[in-house]
């Protein structure tokens, strides 16, 4: 059962399918070297100049652990070309929240990534609350992916990203976008 | 009642289709039971002390003859012949297979019924007074925002994975029978001086090892902002309800160590911004759903007062029967009837198979179709003519259903405890039995009056035992089960968390201790007409004390 459990590197993934990932995830921007793609801990993209921090050689994305606070980040959100969301464990459901507020309070344009234990039954919830790609390393979601099996609901009880109004129902009801 | 429509059907048959793929991975290998555990908690599978258990959703305790006797048939043919009725207004079954499970599901999901968030961290089947629609002094049936809440809360994208489970009660009447005050939200519908309805809302209720009353936050919320304002609780809930410690995650820890007050400000701040969104409900949507549950056209059935009369001159059973489980309906000609499942000396909410059958009969005849489940175990017919209480009480008294009990001492709430429960600390179910026994004679609790036991085997109080009467708890002390009593709790409008009386009795001396305690009660309230409740609240836990532990004292 140890192959279950043994996670690859992970790969990114969108409602289109799997995709290059142009970056890459470092502590610091001197770990990073010359990357042109670089995904940095909040604390530290805070702490860095905005020359830098918003160069127009580069791109550098943020990364939000569960416990961490987007405010920060609310008033520079078209700048932002990348916003990376923490799943350390599974059952920790606190950045489908900040979903939300990025993508539809706050109309955040750029990628919304989700980031850690990604379990395929998780993955159409995700989509919804506004994720544009999650980077997975779980072994069977990445099997059930590859097969285009989202595990997802044929109707939804909540609007949300993907889905559109239910003709003839209730207003809270949505189907999924074709 | 409400019926599904197509959508719902879709929506019910994919998630059993996707049930039976992850029992399938699990049964594979595929899954380990750590990941297969949340799946299966979503889909209302525990795993007990002996065996799985499957809790079966009864949103808000409204059930037809039909789902009640598809109920009966799993029993009858996945389970060992009986179901137990739960304090969420649910059923349990304790001993279905795993590999039984999706077509337990499917035969669910063929009468409208599934066992969808009966368990894990997500939003709880959602909880109504159980004589809603039918009960004399209701303002509004609540089971439409029950219902609507419900749906909304279905396989909800960003709070399936809360800090902790959450629970939702709706009341729509004063007298506050759905309890509450002791949920994650409580919600009262009523109406504003303009005659418009809304919600009184609460938040942070709660039982388990930190009891805590709700506390209000809004006195009257109208109507079309139910959805937005929930979503505004619920999220900043989810933001910051605490997961380092699973006993400090229920949102009552996260009201009381943020204050009322600036939680509240958070609430209305996250409201401020939801307010005018998609979840504000149409009115078209509410009246559409609020006509499922309409009242049923009940003929006129005034001959029904003169035959009661007599037969209650002809049949004292009967005649305390009426008394003490037939509630005032709306239309005067009709009654509310409570089906005891607390026969003396038996497991309180448990039921048969053929029980089951029997209710749905009952109901099919006399009582429009309609079941409901209470949250005190009880049963109960909502629409039965005062003409037919005879027949009925006949019918019932076939198959051990017609104790006239309700409310009485022996009308008791118990956990599964020890015998079923991975968690419980002591038995529950056999203390509930002796002290029903020990008071089981008619006259004996007709004189004792009103007086609600509730019991839980563990700290986590699903017997409810904060909110009883009297409260008995379950701890474990050196390797013996010791019970730990407490008094003056009630869960009704008026919401208090019961006082805990001292040290703890043995299983042998628990039962006596209850009687040393409604002895005393005897002694010294002013009349007849006041209740135990009533007497602890004016002389205080001091004289009951003293009777439990001098009058020990005093034996050894």
């Amino acid at each position: 059962m140890s192959d279950i459990s043994e996670k690859s590197a992970g790969e990114l993934w969108g409602r289109e399918g799997f995709r290059e990932d142009p970056y890459i995830t470092a502590p610091t921007l001197e770990e990073a070297a010359d990357a042109p793609a670089v995904i940095l801990p909040l604390t530290v993209w805070l702490g860095i100049e905005d020359d830098v921090r918003f160069a127009t050689n580069r791109k550098i994305g943020v990364s939000v652990a569960p416990g961490e606070n987007v405010e920060p980040l609310l008033a520079l959100l078209d700048r932002i070309p990348l916003i990376a969301l923490e799943f350390p464990a599974f059952n920790d459901g606190r950045s489908y929240s900040k979903a939300e507020m990025l993508k539809n309070q706050h109309q955040f344009k750029g990628e919304l990534r989700a980031v850690g234990d990604v379990l395929v039954d998780q993955v159409a919830y995700m989509l919804r609350t506004g994720f544009d790609t999650l980077k997975v390393s779980h072994a069977v979601t990445l099997a059930r992916l590859a097969d285009h099996n989202l595990h997802d609901a044929p109707v939804y009880y909540q609007p949300g990203r993907g889905s559109h109004t239910a003709p003839g129902t209730y207003s809270w009801r949505r189907v999924p976008a074709a | 009642m409400y019926r599904y429509d197509e959508f719902d059907h879709a929506f019910v048959s994919a998630r059993v289709e996707q049930f039976k793929d992850q029992v399938e991975r699990r049964l594979a290998g595929e899954l380990t039971e750590d990941q297969f555990r949340p799946l299966r908690l979503m889909n209302g599978v525990y795993l007990q002390l002996h065996a799985y258990m499957l809790r079966v959703a009864i949103p808000y305790g409204t059930l037809s003859s039909r789902q009640m006797r598809k109920l009966a048939h799993i029993a009858r043919h996945y389970d060992r012949g009986y179901g137990h009725f739960t304090t969420r207004q649910n059923l349990q079954y304790n001993w279905p297979a795993l590999k039984d499970m999706p077509k337990v599901l499917d035969e669910l999901a063929s009468v409208e019924m599934h066992a969808l968030q009966t368990s894990g961290n997500c939003i709880r089947n959602v909880t109504a007074d159980h004589f809603a629609g039918a009960a004399a002094d209701e303002v509004a049936d609540p089971r439409p925002y029950a219902e609507i809440l419900r749906q909304w809360s279905s396989m909800h994208p960003e709070f399936s994975y809360l800090p902790r489970k959450f629970k939702i009660a709706v009341t729509g009447a004063e007298r506050d029978r759905a309890a509450i005050q002791v949920h994650d939200i409580g919600l009262h519908l009523k109406k504003n001086g303009a005659g418009e309805l809304g919600f009184a809302v609460y938040v942070g209720g709660g039982q388990g090892r930190t009891p805590m009353v709700a506390k209000k936050i809004r006195d009257f919320l109208p109507v079309e902002d139910l959805l937005t304002y929930t979503t505004a609780i619920m999220r900043v809930y989810n933001l910051n309800g605490r997961r380092d410690n699973k006993y400090k995650a229920r949102i009552k820890i996260l009201v009381h160590e943020t204050g009322t007050e600036e939680l509240t400000r958070q609430v209305e701040a996250e409201w401020q911004v939801l307010k005018e969104s998609d979840l504000k409900l149409p009115q078209k949507d509410v009246d559409a759903i609020d006509s499922y549950f309409r009242a049923p056209n009940l003929p006129l059935r005034p001959e029904g007062w003169s035959e009661l009369a007599a037969a209650r001159k002809a049949d004292h059973s009967f005649s305390t029967w009426v008394d003490q489980n037939v509630t005032p309906h709306k239309n005067p000609d009709y009654g509310v009837i409570t089906i005891s499942l607390k026969p003396i000396g038996g497991i309180p909410g448990d039921a048969t198979d053929a029980q089951m059958d029997l209710v749905a009969d009952i109901a099919e005849r006399f009582s429009q179709d309609e079941i409901r489940v209470s949250h005190e175990q009880n049963l109960v017919l909502p629409y039965v003519a005062i003409a037919d209480l005879r027949i009925v009480y006949d019918l019932l008294l076939t198959d051990g259903l017609a104790t006239a009990n309700a409310g009485l001492i022996t009308d008791i709430i118990a956990c599964p405890g020890l015998d079923y429960c991975a968690l419980a600390n002591a038995r529950s179910i056999p203390v509930a039995q002796r002290i029903s026994e020990r008071f089981g004679k008619a006259e004996r609790q007709a004189d004792i009056g009103e007086l609600k036991i509730k019991i839980s085997g563990c700290i986590n109080a699903c017997g409810h035992h904060h909110v009883g009467h009297i409260g008995i708890l379950g701890v474990e002390k050196k390797g013996e089960e010791l019970y730990q009593i407490s008094l003056g709790g009630s869960g009704d409008e008026i919401c208090t968390i019961g006082d805990i009386t001292g040290r703890g009795f043995s299983s042998e001396e628990i039962v006596d201790a209850v009687e040393t305690i409604v002895d005393r009660y005897l002694e010294i309230r002013t009349d007849k007409e006041e209740t135990f409740l009533a007497t602890y609240r004016r002389v205080g836990a001091a004289p009951f004390k003293d009777a439990l532990y001098s009058e020990a004292a005093n034996a050894a």
